[in-house]
């Protein structure tokens, strides 16, 4: 038996997720409630002739020191207002989600702070001449300071990565037109498909030609082909992996979702493709949403600024979205589904006793994506009858754009978590056979998803919005 | 073998959020075990298995009273 046993009984058990008590016990649940309560809010304003641009201050765009003091000694009561806002929202949800509140209000109050420092080094007017991209310095930052000097443990409580992404793509869902997933989502879903698969297929056969164990290879095919760490962990309770697998998983898919951060923007920006094009290809290669979304955003600060560079920032954004939620993070559950059958008839039939159950498709399905959703009508919604010239002049500034300030912050608060809570030498050990199958499918993933974004889809990527 | 007696039930059971993002190494860099997709899974310490609440075997060992708050939700699955 295992020594690490001896754990507290309050470590034993948390109820069951799966019933009503998801919607108080899961952070996909947290994320809707959060993000469609600001949607809701910012429609209700809109109706009401009001809106929400004195919460969703953020620093202006400035040339010296000077311009920067005085927007802040004329707006502070602003930013003090919107710290309190996230402070108490983030707070309620993560103590619902059982942390210590008091341990939140310290590490936000500091992840807050360099936010702040983040967001003005990004509106400085030459840092795009110096490729100074607020994703990557926020990225970096962290970096640095997890593995250098450190980051006290229960100070990670404010540092949660997938709450604050899926709190920013449920308020994305607001600058998204239904219509606009209605034409654009079966391309990403065919296109998405394609890639994964051949991913899974390439991972999987490498892994098994190398002697892993098909458990293992299943896990480690799950992360590169649909949503990296997310999918390893789900992936591993459907097969039953061994207690291992899912870390070395989860190590070599922090470690490519990283290099692919840096990578792929710059590759994209190189090649000169359009905005849309290289979220779709980001949407279809990167390997989590966080790592992603970083990417893509680092990608949209690039039209209007490089030379070459055609689309807008939000085509960027929106591609990836539209690829990595709608196109892989939705059929996680299948792929769960599918894989517990295998494993459980064919894998090992008489070990565990399960048998895989429809019904762990919606319980491995990525909640976030019906706020998703949701906010997106509800702004359409809202924005019922208006004409496109009407809807940019009014809908667009008082209702989307504060929505979109909001969402750029919830985004910094993550890009900067990624950082800090990702220590190297804390990773387990992934040895060379593992890597070398994950290797593989990503040299697959990239190659393809560049084909099918720049050639054979690219027509619908280069017009996605317009 | 009953419901009440699934791997959620058992006292080598694992599946706390908290329990988990410290036993397994880089979860809560890029995702999280407060997530949706994992549902319910967690460690078992006697096999060092990753494996859904349902599951069930032979060493079963039931958790204490005070210990376990899982047993009835899992046996009304």
């Amino acid at each position: 038996m295992s020594t690490t046993e001896a754990a507290a009984p309050s470590d034993r058990v948390r109820g069951s997720q799966s019933g009503w008590s998801e919607f108080w016990l899961k952070e996909d649940w947290w994320a809707i409630w959060l993000g469609l309560g600001i949607v809701l809010a910012a429609a209700v304003l809109y109706v009401q002739g009001g809106s929400l641009k004195y919460l969703a201050v953020t620093p202006v765009k400035w040339t010296s020191a000077a311009q920067l003091g005085q927007h802040f000694a004329e707006n502070w009561p602003r930013y003090l207002v919107q710290f309190l806002f996230w402070l108490t929202i983030f707070g309620a949800a993560l103590t619902a989600l059982g942390h210590r509140l008091r341990d939140f209000v310290a590490s936000f109050a500091g992840l807050y702070a360099l936010s702040v420092a983040v967001f003005v080094i990004g509106q400085w007017t030459e840092a795009n001449y110096y490729n100074i991209e607020p994703p990557l310095v926020a990225l970096a930052l962290g970096l640095l300071i997890s593995n250098t000097v450190g980051v006290p443990g229960r100070l990670e409580t404010g540092f949660r990565v997938e709450f604050y992404v899926k709190t920013g793509i449920v308020l994305l869902g607001a600058t998204l037109p239904v219509s606009l997933i209605v034409w654009a989502g079966p391309v990403a879903i065919l296109q998405a498909s394609i890639v994964s698969l051949a991913t899974f297929v390439v991972i999987f056969g490498v892994a098994r030609y190398l002697g892993l164990d098909r458990r293992l290879a299943a896990v480690l095919g799950a992360g590169g082909a649909v949503c990296g760490v997310s999918a390893s962990i789900a992936i591993a309770g459907a097969v039953g992996a061994k207690k291992e697998h899912a870390p070395i998983a989860i190590t070599i898919v922090i470690l490519w979702a990283i290099v692919m951060i840096f990578v792929l923007p710059f590759v994209a920006r190189a090649l000169g493709l359009p905005a849309g094009i290289a979220g779709a290809w980001i949407g279809t290669s990167e390997f989590a949403d966080a790592a992603g979304i970083a990417a893509a955003q680092t990608y949209a600060g690039f039209p209007g600024q490089v030379p070459g560079i055609e689309g807008t920032g939000e085509q960027a954004v929106q591609a990836f979205t539209l690829m990595k939620v709608i196109g892989r993070d939705v059929w996680i559950g299948i792929w769960a589904f599918v894989l517990a059958v295998i494993a459980t008839t064919r894998w090992e039939p008489a070990e565990f006793g399960r048998k895989p159950q429809a019904s762990e498709i919606w319980r491995r399905f990525p909640k976030f994506v019906l706020g998703f959703l949701a906010a997106s009508l509800i702004v359409t919604l809202a924005a019922r009858g208006d004409g496109m010239a009407e809807f940019n002049k009014s809908v667009v500034p008082v209702l989307v754009a504060p929505v979109k300030d909001l969402r750029s912050w919830a985004f910094i608060f993550c890009f900067l978590s990624i950082g800090l809570t990702t220590r190297f030498s804390g990773l387990a050990s992934a040895g060379v056979r593992p890597f070398a199958a994950f290797t593989a499918g990503v040299a697959v993933n990239v190659v393809l998803g560049f084909v099918l974004s720049a050639y054979v889809f690219a027509g619908y990527w280069t017009g996605l919005g317009r | 073998m009953s419901a009440a007696q699934r791997c959620g039930a058992c006292r080598h059971f694992r599946n706390d959020p908290a329990y988990l993002e410290a036993a397994i190494p880089g979860l809560s860099s890029l995702s999280s075990a407060a997530a949706s997709v994992r549902a319910d899974d967690g460690l078992c310490l006697r096999h060092d298995r990753y494996l859904g609440s349902d599951a069930v075997c032979a060493a079963f060992a039931a958790a204490h009273a005070g210990q376990s708050n899982g047993t009835a939700h899992h046996a009304s699955r």
